[in-house]
């Protein structure tokens, strides 16, 4: 192997993205991937689909892989020769994926030096070679040739393929693959109906052994001896732990695009379905693979449903794969607050933290984060969970004998729905603070924050017919835009001088008759606007859900909640898209950047004094709404609420109960 | 490989116990008196690739009770008796002084009895062949070092319905081939009283005491059930691939799977037998060959490797074919 200085460089970069919780932007990821490729999960490459056969070009090809012990280890693989990778070499061989009945054609040409095959263990239909010459166990291409081999897509399942030529050679210098078949029942089964799963959760891991020596040999064209085979990287889809938890397409490790983060969600009724993981073997020796956290539940072996049994520990075999489901019931609901564990938790002086770095929250309970040892980093978003799952052959769970790395790669628990958060603080842009502080928000408890609509007085008396007014402070109201005031029974539409004590009014508005008021009327606001701040959402983070419970009370002065009886308060809850108009686009009730959140529920909704509780979904990346600069992490949610009854206007207050946003973090 | 068309002459008795619902023929009056004679001996095996190697193995004396007219193989006589047979088997050892044979076949029990036979000595161990399957017979003599040396072979018990491994449907079958699995290093057969079993590393890894190319094929015709008896006499759990097709996995260890189900790789722990079964596809096989089926740990070599490609190139080491 050779030594660079390269790869130490590549360390300090993994451990800036890390202590950052950024993920590497897209625009350094490597080419070997779709556009379209999530983070993490299996990504099937497309080929091209034309009637019912499926196409890949595959080139056999050289290259190099990066370790995370800083080696580059030369390698033989299949690269997909079709764009956006164009030959490009990984490792390893691409990911293909066709449906149950399809003629699947694969084209390989050779660019090694010697002749070359593939063959595809598990396919029971016959597999055609068209050009080549015949080989020990399939159709060979030599040197700089071609050949194509077609079969029928036969039963779904995990499968591999690999070299049938010069086996001992080519096999453990790396020209091997996933092959996977779906039913026609659909993407999202494995088999039959009673193996379906959740197609956001589907994960491959194809473990594989390496001994660089040998590689090393066939690089120089020196000799070695097989007989002494002696393993030294034990890799997931690739690459060695820690490397394996880099997202898919990485750009740190150009070579090896498939990253084997396992990453679930407790179930719940709307999220029943387990997570697919697909394991195949490819490696020369047998592999005890065992997660932590929770059993796996075997499904199939070689591409075939067997016994269903649960496992903590399964060895697979050589050239074997296996499929599971994995799913994550959270049957104890462990809470802080409401359902505290029933052991003591441990001191985290016991506990030990690698380098000052953990992926532990500081907390037990799942979505909580708690306190950690001053110095220490924690790589915890949300209060995630994180298991290990890795080759329990343990020195398998090394890099070149040195732990931990290897054949490992992390399960991570995301808490149900996905990362959540409370309001770290709160502005008030068209409200006066009745009472209650941002931790009112933070729990559904009947604790409130209570806000009344902005006030002022007339330092002097108003004619009916005067458009220009003074007021004695105009703190509070809108700073910009038109908005509407209320003095005695009469409401006036303030249309210039917003942000000053001077303004110019339109009079009798809103059904209103323009009327005289004496010296020191109070003017008051028809509306509240208040928002709650969000921190710490890392970029990158998807899904974003805001949830929303309040009510409205009759008056402004009391600590109880005076029925409203009729003409109940519009409330419209709006999130600040921060693209739209940049920090300032979210700093007054009426600025720009305040985006009303997207029926389901639909908008404005009517809220009297009994609680209602809402959610909004944002499909798709989150980062429109997730500050930059010195907002960086920052998610705001405006609540405004509007209330006018013509014949006699009734104050009124809104008291916010509870206020969360849910999102997937990176 | 040793491949034969199954035959069976005792179908009146099967029938007649297939009324009675009965599975074992225990003492039936059918139930054969079977005496076989063992003798472990000194030889030398062949090698894949050319010349021999030293091994200690099991041979069937011509004269019985003279060992000097019995030849070591590699592995072992295949013995094969039926279901509900008396089996008598004397092994008489005749290894160099200082290594006692401990005759023992696991899945079996015999009736009491000495269990060990000094050099110069025999042991007679009788059973009755209860239940049908695949076993491994073999020395546990001197920690494992005798197995190495070669003395293992397989035991077939047939079962008492023709032409069913186990007796039932599923484990029907038309060809047979036994595959004892197994490996060889030539530096421990040359010294195996005085070898560090640290330093054991395999350079030849058989079928029937044969790599690659000189293994025996299994003609079978597409369509026909071939019943493939593993037994791993080696060190290490085996995984063997067989392409083109899955083979169905209907017992281990001598004991029908309740659960059978298809394997296109299958991993033969050390020690254990498997029996599957594999119907030949009526399509082209992968390889002008047949059918491969070979070791997916890439044992694929005979012998020392100088070279910078394994070898032979043309293939070695633990791979055969069904040949349709």
């Amino acid at each position: 192997m050779t030594r660079r200085t390269m790869p130490r460089f590549r360390r300090v970069m993994v451990a800036l993205a890390l202590a950052g919780g950024v993920a590497v932007p897209a625009s350094l990821h490597a080419s070997a991937l779709p556009p379209d490729a999530p983070p993490i999960g299996m990504i099937c490459t497309p080929g091209t689909v034309a009637g019912s056969t499926h196409t890949f070009n595959l080139v056999a090809k050289s290259g190099t892989i990066d370790t995370p012990d800083g080696n580059s280890v030369f390698m033989w693989s299949y690269a997909n020769a079709d764009a956006p990778d164009n030959g490009h070499f990984q490792s390893p061989g691409p990911v293909l994926c066709a449906t149950q009945g399809q003629t699947v054609v694969v084209h390989l040409s050779n660019t090694l030096p010697e002749a070359t095959s593939i063959v595809f263990p598990g396919q029971d239909a016959t597999v055609t070679a068209t050009g080549g010459t015949p080989g020990l166990l399939t159709t060979e291409v030599a040197t700089s040739g071609t050949v194509t081999y077609t079969f029928v897509a036969g039963q779904p399942g995990t499968y591999l393929y690999e070299s049938g030529s010069d086996v001992v050679k080519q096999v453990e210098m790396g020209l091997t693959g996933a092959l996977v078949i779906r039913p026609a029942l659909g993407a999202d089964y494995a088999y039959d109906t009673g193996t379906r799963f959740d197609p956001a959760r589907e994960y491959l891991l194809l473990l594989s052994d390496i001994d660089p020596d040998l590689h090393h040999a066939v690089e120089v064209g020196a000799t070695y001896d097989v007989n002494t085979l002696r393993n030294r990287y034990f890799a997931i889809n690739g690459r060695e732990f820690p490397d394996t938890i880099q997202d898919n397409g990485s750009a740190l490790l150009p070579n090896q695009p498939y990253g084997s983060l396992v990453r679930i969600q407790p179930n719940t009724a709307t999220n029943a379905r387990p997570a697919l993981v697909r394991m195949i073997n490819v490696g020369a020796v047998n592999h005890p693979f065992h997660p932590h956290g929770n059993h796996t539940r075997q499904i199939a072996q070689d591409g075939r449903l067997i016994a269903s049994t649960e496992h903590f520990g399964e060895t697979i075999g050589s050239g074997q794969t296996e499929d599971y489901l994995l799913r994550w019931d959270d049957q104890d609901n462990w809470d802080p607050a409401t359902n505290p564990l029933p052991v003591a938790q441990p001191n985290y002086r016991n506990l030990f933290f690698k380098d000052g770095n953990t992926w532990y929250s500081g907390s037990p309970y799942l979505g909580s984060k708690g306190t950690l040892p001053v110095g220490t980093t924690s790589q915890n978003l949300c209060g995630e969970w994180y298991f290990p799952l890795h080759s329990h052959a343990l020195n398998e769970f090394t890099n070149f004998d040195q732990g931990f790395g290897g054949m490992g790669t992390l399960l991570r628990v995301d808490p149900p729905g996905g990362c959540f958060g409370s309001p770290t603080s709160t502005g008030l842009i068209g409200a006066t603070l009745k009472s209650g502080a941002v931790t009112a928000l933070g729990l559904a408890d009947g604790t409130y924050y209570q806000v009344n609509p902005k006030t002022t007085t007339r330092p002097t008396a108003t004619t009916a017919a005067q458009t220009s007014i003074t007021v004695a402070s105009a703190a509070g109201f809108p700073t910009s835009g038109p908005y509407f005031v209320r003095v005695d029974n009469e409401i006036l539409q303030v249309t210039a001088g917003q942000g000053t004590t001077t303004w110019t009014v339109a009079r009798g508005q809103l059904g209103t008759t323009a009327a005289g008021h004496v010296t020191g009327s109070t003017l008051t606001a028809l509306a509240t606007d208040w928002y709650g701040a969000f921190g710490g959402v890392p970029a990158g983070s998807q899904n974003l859900k805001v949830l929303y419970k309040g009510r409205n009370c009759g008056v402004t002065t009391t600590a109880t909640c005076p029925v409203l009886p009729s003409n109940f308060p519009q409330q419209t809850v709006k999130v600040c898209n921060w693209t739209i108009a940049g920090a300032g686009g979210c700093s007054n009730a009426t600025s720009t950047g305040w985006t009303t959140l997207p029926a389901p529920p639909a908008q404005p909704q009517a809220v009297g004094s009994t609680d209602l509780s809402s959610t909004w979904t944002l499909p798709g990346p989150a980062d429109a709404y997730i500050g930059t600069g010195s907002y960086k992490g920052q998610i705001r949610v405006l609540v405004h609420t509007q209330r006018f009854t013509p014949t006699a206007p009734v104050a009124f207050s809104t008291w916010g109960d509870l206020m969360k946003i849910v999102y997937d973090a990176p | 490989m040793r491949t034969s068309v199954h035959r069976r002459t005792r179908v009146l008795v099967v029938l007649l116990l297939a009324t009675f619902g009965l599975s074992c023929v225990g003492s039936s009056a059918s139930a054969a008196t079977i005496s076989i004679e063992l003798c472990a001996v000194t030889g030398t095996a062949p090698l894949p690739g050319g010349g021999t190697v030293p091994i200690w193995g099991f041979g069937i004396p011509a004269a019985t009770g003279d060992c000097s007219s019995a030849t070591a193989s590699l592995p072992g006589p295949q013995l094969a008796v039926d279901q509900g047979d008396l089996v008598t088997i004397t092994v008489r050892n005749a290894l160099p002084p200082g290594h006692a044979v401990s005759f023992e076949i696991p899945g079996v029990t015999f009736d009491p009895g000495p269990a060990d036979a000094a050099p110069g000595a025999a042991v007679s161990r009788s059973f009755t062949a209860g239940r049908p399957g695949t076993y491994l017979y073999q020395s546990g003599g001197n920690a494992g070092r005798q197995e190495a040396m070669g003395l293992s072979g397989a035991l077939l018990v047939r079962s008492s319905v023709p032409g069913q491994a186990y007796g039932t449907p599923g484990t029907a079958y038309d060809v047979e081939a036994v595959l004892v699995l197994m490996a060889i290093d030539p530096a421990f057969n040359a010294a195996p009283d005085t070898f560090d079993l640290q330093n054991y590393r395999a350079t030849y890894w058989l079928i029937n005491g044969k790599g690659y190319p000189n293994t025996t094929p299994i003609s079978a015709a597409a369509g026909q059930r071939v019943l493939l008896r593993y037994l791993n006499a080696g060190y290490d759990n085996t995984s063997m691939t067989l392409l083109g097709t899955h083979q169905q996995v209907v017992a281990r260890d001598a004991r029908l799977l309740t659960n059978a189900f298809p394997a296109g790789t299958e991993t033969i722990p050390a020690g254990a037998t498997e029996d599957t079964v594999v119907t030949v596809p009526a399509g082209s096989p992968p390889s002008s060959h047949g059918f491969p089926l070979y070791n997916r740990q890439l044992h694929l070599t005979n012998g020392p490797q100088t070279g910078t490609s394994p070898t032979p190139a043309t293939g070695g080491g633990m791979l055969t074919f069904i040949q349709p």
